[in-house]
């Protein structure tokens, strides 16, 4: 059984639809890449599966139908949100930052920050430094690492490489990657920089202008040479 | 933790032995000051915290002061039970208030929220004037104690309770949620919290203390007026107690209401008018575009300048 089934979702902002029937489901133990451009609808799928978002059709969280459920109960379902640009409480530490994740998950706090430490060496030394006076990698870092004190079984991460260095993204992508491996953590991606998803996941579905263009995996999308000339810049 | 705590009790002892060194009118004036930083811890735990700026304090003050003044003087009720009958009166009216902050927040919660005070200012007076007195108030109202000294002993009993139970308070997890959504409300939500329960829950505690406030303070002045008390610029000057202390901090706005209490004391004899108000907007103004976290980061700083940075605590601070 998919861990997450999403079946004809629409999602409006206001009266501006954005989502328009999106169908897709993510496999337990599975990388998968959401990939479009600006304005396609990446974000708004995100925050629909997160119940931040006024939204119609189902979205099923192993088993359970979510869209009537609040944030709250979303989270302690098992899913955990890294949201576009970190958004992280800016006059507050590291560690608080990352206490304000477990809110839900609170047995775990302990174990949970350990895991982040591991992960993330450097905020173990920047603990009591204020996030606002961090650099954009660290900040995705306490982001993801915020995310994962939920005790999550699904994380979803938007746009994780948003302008970061090469390097930086390397070591988020390997951060992602051993959560995956290591710890058995079911991973969404949405991004722009396609080669960063296309290189993580097992499957990628490409949205444009809130509807599904096409999914499969990454090879099966580079074959495709019209994908390969809008996407890929070859 | 230690630290902090024995910093509490240096300053309840101190403030315990200032009636034997002042005189009764430096003892009125800190009395005031006492009511001023229970207002400002008031307003720090809604505005302070979780970043919703209410420009109308004195609606929940009010409803405080006038539930507790009608209820013992026009009804005879002891103090003992018009105070909580009081203070449940006005975490019911801070659930007014917390309506419209489910959908709007910045400026347009500050302009609702003023509305609301505006809105108590005319309706005192119109509706049951024989309850509450219309413009001219009440007077006559049962006082709890008498004389500078004793009052000081429970303003200041009041105040101190109140602090410390508010710091402990934001000390929790659950202060540093509260703290979090004045900093990204979506980011609160998108990590599992409820914000509505935890929003709820601060102006409850807010207008609690509020309605204690406005209760035990009605009953020291022992009269009440619409205009003394739906006052903008008394809702400055608890604004003003706050910033200048420091907010989210609790013990800032204590340290402001100090302040403020004794600089307008001070200039009164200088500047018997409004002008007063003029002189300590500058001194804000300054203040605030010296140091924007307030007296608080002022001597953060001078104590991490003197001692160097504390020990214990790795990376950079």
């Amino acid at each position: 059984m998919a861990l997450l089934e999403i079946t004809d979702l629409h999602a409006r902002y206001g009266m501006a639809k954005s989502l328009h029937g999106i169908s897709l489901s993510v496999e337990e133990g599975s990388i998968v890449g959401i990939i479009g451009p600006n304005g396609a609808g990446k974000s708004t799928l995100m925050d629909s599966i997160m119940g931040l978002v006024e939204n119609t059709g189902s979205i099923k969280v192993a088993g359970q139908e979510t869209t009537r459920l609040d944030t709250s109960d979303i989270v302690r379902l098992g899913v955990g949100y890294a949201p576009e640009r970190a958004h992280l409480f800016p006059y507050m530490s590291v560690r608080e930052n990352l206490l304000v994740g477990a809110f839900t998950a609170r047995e775990t706090i302990e174990e949970k920050l350990e895991q982040v430490h591991d992960l993330f060496p450097v905020l173990k030394d920047r603990w009591a430094q204020e996030t606002a006076t961090q650099s954009g990698g660290e900040r995705q870092m306490v982001s993801l690492g915020r995310a994962l004190m939920s005790d999550p079984k699904i994380l979803l991460v938007d746009e994780p490489t948003i302008g970061l260095a090469p390097k930086i993204c390397d070591g988020i992508a390997r951060a992602l990657k051993r959560l995956n491996q290591e710890m058995g953590l079911t991973v969404v991606i949405a991004e722009q920089n396609v080669n960063f998803a296309l290189s993580l996941a097992q499957e990628i579905h490409v949205l444009e202008t809130g509807s599904l263009r096409v999914s499969g995996t990454p090879e099966q999308l580079r074959s495709d040479p019209e994908l390969t000339k809008a996407y890929f810049g070859h | 933790m230690a630290r902090p705590l024995l910093g509490w009790a240096i300053f309840a002892v101190a403030m315990l032995l200032l009636p034997q060194f002042v005189s009764n009118g430096t003892l009125r004036i800190i009395i005031f000051a006492n009511f001023l930083a229970i207002f400002a811890m008031s307003w720090d735990f809604i505005s302070g915290k979780t970043g919703y700026i209410s420009f109308g304090h004195p609606f929940l003050i009010g409803i405080g002061a006038y539930t507790s003044a009608i209820l013992s003087y026009r009804f005879g009720m002891p103090v003992s039970l018009s105070i909580p009958l009081a203070v449940l009166a006005t975490m019911v009216g801070g659930t007014l208030f917390f309506l419209p902050a489910l959908r709007i927040k910045g400026t347009y919660f500050a302009l609702v929220t003023l509305a609301f005070m505006e809105l108590m200012y005319q309706l005192v007076q119109v509706i049951r004037p024989d309850l509450t007195g219309g413009t001219r108030g009440i007077s006559g109202i049962k006082t709890i104690l008498s004389g500078a000294a004793p009052n000081f002993y429970l303003s200041f009993g009041l105040m101190f309770a109140i602090g410390l139970a508010l710091w402990l308070l934001s000390r929790t997890r659950l202060g540093t949620a509260l703290d979090a959504i004045s900093m990204n409300e979506e980011a609160v939500s998108g990590s599992g919290l409820n914000t509505t329960r935890l929003k709820l829950f601060a102006f409850m505690v807010s207008a609690l203390v509020a309605g204690l406030g406005g209760a035990f303070y009605v009953h020291y002045l022992g009269s009440i007026a619409p205009r003394a008390l739906f006052d903008i610029n008394f809702v400055f000057t608890i604004i003003v107690s706050v910033l200048i202390g420091g907010s989210a901090t609790i013990i800032g706005p204590i340290m402001g209401a100090f302040f403020m209490t004794f600089l307008l004391e001070y200039l009164r004899p200088l500047l018997p008018g409004s002008e007063r108000y003029l002189v300590y907007g500058m001194i804000a103004l300054v203040l605030y575009v010296y140091q924007p976290k307030g007296i608080m980061q002022i001597l953060k700083n001078l104590s991490l300048r003197t001692r160097g940075p504390q020990t214990g605590r790795s990376g950079n601070v």
